[in-house]
């Protein structure tokens, strides 16, 4: 995967075929997840698209109760909106007729709605079976369970495109 | 010009809040408001940066990402960005912005939106 930016504020990503065939894996799997009702989710999937405003506890009157509220319905937005986005891809791709490489043009908004989708599924991952530090920081081929360890796998290949797509960030003094 | 400011420029999130909208009517002459309402408590609330917005360690968000969340969401040069990482990272919290109410709930939602683990304390 290569991420080149053409000017100001678009940028060209382009896939050699496997990984096109994996990034349209997991934009349909990300398309269900942002379809999905709330109702039916997990507890702990169901709290990441609520999310939380604040780690105070908040009594039963707190005018905090509206800002959660309101942090909830933005997140409802934002999946609508990361539906649309997934959709839009999969279509590009479905009537794309070179796919080896596979080539998206992109605004700043949408390569950053990417690199955010990609990390949401990252992190849904690891919610799903539940990821703990140290599992992060072990080699995947040393997890003996089959369906963590390709999870796992999933989010170490999800964290390189998404820093393939913004390049290093870190200042190093 | 403050690392945040420039995001009010930014899709609204949040609706307009009614206790700065009857503190605005209260303050404007010849406009009746309710004689309960302490106009200058609710300005001093409304317009006081007496929010923090802390982002929470977690184990799935990489370093180089939130580095850069910071950067795209706070304004936050290379060097403060990466501070404020490694700070999340090594203490497993960091005060990234102190802000007005609204401005700090705006900013949660962004961050959030990235998925990183923020919430907003009053101070």
């Amino acid at each position: 995967m290569t991420c080149q930016q053409i000017d100001a504020e678009h940028w060209r990503l382009s896939f050699a075929e496997p990984e096109a065939l994996f990034i349209v894996g997991v934009l349909a799997r990300l398309g269900r997840s942002y379809h999905d009702d709330l109702s039916q989710m997990p507890p702990a999937l169901r709290a990441y698209w609520q999310g939380k405003i604040t780690s105070e506890k908040m009594s039963a009157d707190s005018d905090l109760k509206e800002s959660q509220e309101v942090l909830s319905e933005a997140r409802a937005e934002l999946r609508s909106e990361r539906l649309a986005l997934a959709e839009n891809w999969l279509r590009e791709f479905e009537i794309t007729e070179r796919r080896n490489p596979w080539t998206v043009e992109a605004t700043t908004t949408e390569r950053d709605e990417f690199v955010a989708m990609l990390n949401d599924r990252r992190l849904l991952l690891a919610l799903e079976i539940g990821v703990t530090e140290g599992e992060m920081e072990t080699d995947p081929g040393l997890i003996t369970e089959e369906a963590r360890r390709n999870a796992i796998l999933e989010i170490d290949i999800l964290g390189h495109f998404i820093l393939v797509t913004l390049g290093p960030q870190i200042y190093h003094p | 010009m403050s690392q945040v400011e420039s995001m009010l420029g930014a899709k609204t999130l949040t609706p307009i809040r009614h206790d700065i909208e009857l503190a605005v009517l209260a303050a404007t002459p010849g406009t009746e408001t309710s004689p309960d309402i302490d106009v200058e408590e609710k300005l001093k609330e409304a317009f006081a940066r007496g929010w923090s917005v802390i982002v929470w360690n977690d184990p799935i968000n990489l370093m180089d990402y939130v580095v850069y969340v910071f950067k795209a969401v706070l304004k936050m040069n290379e060097k403060d960005a990466s501070r404020h990482m490694w700070e999340v990272h090594q203490q497993g919290k960091s005060v990234v912005a102190r802000e007005t109410r609204e401005k700090s709930e705006l900013i949660v939602h962004r961050l959030r939106g990235f998925g990183l683990n923020a919430t907003m304390e009053q101070v």
